[in-house]
């Protein structure tokens, strides 16, 4: 590591220490899933192909700006080095998993990081974003997406012994029912039943037509397979001894400290050449909070793999990379994005000029520089990242770009309307409570942009800052109706899942987050719901297309940049970028800094 | 002497009710509301699964029935289950309490080992270059705060000699003694830092005026060494403020470790409370709280004791 870079690292952990001081958990976002659906999945009986293949030959506008750095990490096979099987690895992660159990406990990226090394998903996304079986053999639809099969593979058994057959499906249904995470997306989902149609022959029935039914299989709450039996006789100790199917067997489980993982002997898959899965002995997760301390590891070798959602990690591990250091950087430009929404219930953020004049004023590329983001992040101006198959380079020119006297100018003219919905005097300035949670680099980016407002001479800006799970509250209002105690506050946006239902979810009432309500909202709904009732790439495209031209007409919400993310390794760590499904096409590689373990192994 | 213990006793329950209290009353006043933290950032609120969880959680129960219900459960060693975690919070304690010990009192150990050869230095010779040295040392290391410490320890033991894990916390039970101590040495070094100054300025005070005692003088009049009267003679009655203080650190750094166990991993105590609070998993920070202000308590009000059994006056008070 230069030395520089080893200063500028050091500064920035120290001003990190001072400021956090323990607000571990990452401010706005991190990615939390278990809404989130997922993608498009064709609706006849599925192989790894995707219903079509998504835009690749869309024009890659903005990607112009890679200018500024290698944003990602392709996902390619790895087949330079040879395969070999034993040995073991240690993992970093960002923080601690409160708990094992899909249905129970909310899980981000290093839970998930775990979660797929003990469980199996029904269905997991192919290197395109299309669905494909994994634990599932095939799955299909009736004719109007309401009745959904799924055929599981046959001889796989749970860690404990237990064989998995359609009724272990069957009886995870009335825990998912119940559970905290799963009890949502069951809801959300519509589905109403599960029955055991075979002995491996499952069927799902929805009270609606819902095309995307295969992407809420591949996430957690309804699609990893756990032992049901298990988890009925003791809840509270599954989430420290869990039984899945996976490629790895927990051994030991120490909070806060380890887990670890050992190799599942008799696990089902097996990689392209057919050599069964998983290669390592053991594997190790190690939750690591600190972000400096988490890079500090992997350089000195007390750990082989490390991830990271933070940009300013991701330049810390770049900087020691260019300076010599044994690593290498899996990189992902997410679909996630941060930003903001205004509670557009409260004046003056129920009017349109003044989200547009406060829009105009947001520059992003000096918000991301403040973030530490330049050459890393990428300016978001929609829900998917320029990589995503449903990116929009039509939204792409259309969203509102930093411009000053404009913003001026529509400021102004709400100013000086008499019947200004804030009731102040003609000519007053609006007042503006700018909130984010106590994150220094973000507080960083927030006074860039309260420069800027308050430039103009127009605008009254407060900043606070609460902590991640007061800020999300002030969002929601619980106790006020849902309309939260907000005016323009930070948040994030989209995920790596399926945009339907993170679309309905945004929107949905009462826990509307901007309290976007009346035509438009209305208009972008119905398209969303329209989304989830087709399997058609490209109606999906165009229509997600045209959500994402009715925000930015409306302005409910405003951008700065994609959430880039890493997975670092020592150079002996491989398989990482490359993994598999079973039909022997690659994986959707490692978004979120999420990997998939069973095809790693170590080389040399 | 008994009138002492009852006096010193009722206050110690006074106290203890009111942290209790104050801790309830200051966890359930905080904005923010723990079904969020159930529920996860993204997940879609459902009123009807929100009612439902804040129903078994008992939240909605007045804050005074929900205190006495939980202090209660307290008095029988039952400090509740995370909400998160599903475990208990005692157990929670108990499983973590040990690392938490041993780094407290390895950093008391390194800083006294430290401590009293720089302080019976600094006292021997006072207002020389040797004290001017040490005493701008001891500024020094009481100026620089101790995770910064634990960051240049991080970058030049693990990642540039590559001696010790930047983390990964060994068990003595599982990985031996060696390899625990491989991982608690750069931690406890930069909590020691700060005790290690604290200590030497006491011992140095205290020698001072030690060594103006005439049976020093006698001592040096029959021809004894300097080493022999400082560390037989001096240290001796110059160490009992330091034994004071040693004891209400060793029950501060209980509570105190919070940013070192977070910056190299530990699991500890403070930890958890960090991820508790992160998490908005308040009966464990509550648990935690009143945990560490007991442990603090009670050794003050031994050190009280032991006041007033070693000095009559206090006793006649």
């Amino acid at each position: 590591m230069g030395v520089s870079a080893m200063r500028r690292k050091g500064l920035h952990r120290a001003i990190a220490f001072l400021a956090a001081a323990g607000l571990i958990a990452s401010a706005c976002g991190g990615g939390g899933d278990s809404t989130s659906e997922p993608a498009d999945s064709p609706a006849e009986e599925t192989t790894s192909e995707p219903a079509e293949e998504p835009a690749a030959e869309e024009p890659a506008v903005e990607a112009g700006d890679e200018a500024e750095g290698d944003v990602d990490t392709e996902v390619v096979e790895d087949d330079t080095v040879q395969v070999s099987y034993g040995g073991s690895i240690s993992v970093g992660l960002e923080a601690e998993v409160t708990g094992l159990r899909p249905w129970e406990d909310n899980c981000s990226s290093p839970c998930y990081n775990m979660m797929v090394a003990v469980y199996d998903k029904l269905v997991e996304q192919d290197v395109t974003g299309a669905y494909a079986p994994y634990l599932a053999e095939s799955f299909s639809s009736n004719d109007d997406y309401t009745v959904w099969t799924v055929t599981l593979r046959s001889g796989v058994t749970f860690h404990n012994g237990v064989a998995l057959t359609a009724q272990s499906i069957v009886d995870m249904f009335p825990i998912q029912q119940a559970g905290a995470a799963s009890a949502g997306v069951v809801a959300s989902s519509g589905l109403t039943s599960v029955e055991a149609t075979g002995d491996l022959e499952v069927t799902y029935t929805l009270s609606a037509p819902k095309a995307i039914f295969p992407s809420y299989l591949a996430r957690a709450p309804l699609g990893m397979v756990f032992e049901a039996g298990a988890a009925a006789a003791d809840p509270d100790g599954f989430s420290m001894a869990p039984v899945g199917t996976g490629p790895f067997v927990i051994e030991s489980r120490d909070l806060d400290n380890k887990t670890v993982f050992v190799r599942n002997a008799d696990y089902w898959g097996s990689d392209p050449d057919g050599n069964q899965l998983p290669y390592l002995d053991s594997i190790s997760f190690l939750p690591i909070p600190d972000e400096g301390t988490r890079l500090d590891a992997l350089l000195s070798g007390t750990v082989d793999a490390m991830q990271t959602l933070r940009q300013g990690t991701i330049r810390d591990a770049r900087d020691a990379r260019d300076g010599g250091a044994a690593i290498e950087l899996l990189e992902s430009q997410g679909n996630n994005v941060g930003g903001g929404m205004f509670n557009m219930a409260i004046a003056p953020f129920d009017d349109l000029r003044v989200r547009q004049g406060l829009i105009s004023l947001n520059s992003q590329e000096q918000v991301i520089e403040a973030l530490g983001g330049t050459g890393i992040s990428l300016p978001g101006t929609q829900w998917f990242s320029a990589d995503s198959p449903w990116w929009s380079q039509k939204v792409a020119e259309a969203w509102p770009k930093f411009n000053f006297d404009a913003g001026v100018e529509k400021l102004n003219e709400y100013i000086n309307d008499a019947a200004r919905s804030d009731g102040k005097a003609v000519g007053e300035s609006i007042d503006v409570e700018l909130s984010c949670p106590p994150d220094p680099t973000l507080i960083a980016a927030m006074q860039v942009l309260q420069q800027t407002l308050e430039a103009t001479e127009l605008v009254n800006v407060t900043m606070t800052n609460y902590d991640q799970q007061t800020h999300i509250n002030n969002a929601l209002g619980m106790d006020n109706g849902f309309q939260g105690v907000h005016s323009m506050h930070c948040w994030r946006w989209s995920s790596e899942d399926d945009p339907t239902a993170g679309i309905l979810a945004f929107l949905s009432e009462p826990t509307n987050f901007p309290n976007w309500t009346g035509e438009y909202a209305d208009e972008a709904k119905a398209l969303a719901a329209e989304s989830g009732a087709t399997d058609d790439f490209a109606t999906r495209k165009a229509l997600f297309e045209e959500i994402m031209m009715i925000i930015v007409d409306q302005l409910p919400i405003w951008y700065s940049g994609h959430t880039a993310t890493a997975i670092g390794t020592s150079p002996a760590v491989h398989g990482l970028n490359g993994w598999h499904v079973p039909s022997g096409d690659l994986g959707i590689g490692f978004p979120s800094a999420e990997g998939r373990w069973s095809e790693v192994f170590i080389s040399g | 002497m008994l009138k002492v213990v009852v006096a010193r006793l009722v206050r110690l329950v006074g106290t203890l009710f009111a942290v209790t209290f104050l801790t309830f009353g200051m966890t359930a006043l905080l904005p923010g509301d723990p079904v969020n933290a159930i529920l996860g950032v993204e997940t879609v609120r459902d009123p009807a699964v929100i009612a439902e969880i804040r129903a078994d959680l008992g939240l909605d129960n007045p804050f005074i029935v929900r205190y006495f219900s939980w202090l209660g459960d307290a008095f029988t060693g039952d400090l509740g289950k995370s909400w998160i975690t599903d475990q208990q919070v005692m157990e929670t304690i108990t499983q973590r309490l040990p690392v938490t010990a041993e780094l407290a009192f390895l950093s008391i150990i390194l800083a006294l080992i430290f401590a009293i050869p720089i302080g019976v230095l600094g006292a021997y010779k006072q207002g020389k270059w040797q004290d001017n040295a040490s005493s701008a040392g001891v500024q020094v290391a009481l100026s620089v705060p101790n995770f910064i410490v634990g960051i240049f320890l991080i970058w030049l033991f693990a990642v540039k000699l590559g001696w010790l894990p930047a983390s990964n916390w060994s068990r003595p039970s599982t990985d031996g003694i060696w390899a625990n101590l491989k991982t608690a040495i750069m931690p406890a070094s930069a909590l020691a830092m700060t005790q290690m100054a604290i200590f030497s300025r006491l011992i140095r005070s205290d020698m001072v005026s030690t060594l103006q005692e005439n049976y020093i003088l006698a001592a040096r009049s029959k021809g004894l060494s300097d080493r022999f009267i400082l560390f037989r003679h001096a240290l001796r009655p110059s160490s009992l403020s330091v034994m004071t203080i040693v004891g209400i650190n060793f029950g501060a750094l209980l509570g105190g470790t919070v940013i070192i166990e977070t910056l190299f991993a530990i699991p500890g105590v403070g930890f958890r409370l960090i991820n508790a609070i992160s998490q908005r998993d308040i009966i464990v920070i509550q648990g935690i709280t009143v945990f560490i202000a007991t442990v603090y308590v009670v050794i003050n009000t031994i050190v009280d004791l032991l006041y007033a059994v070693v000095d009559p006056r206090i006793r006649r008070r």
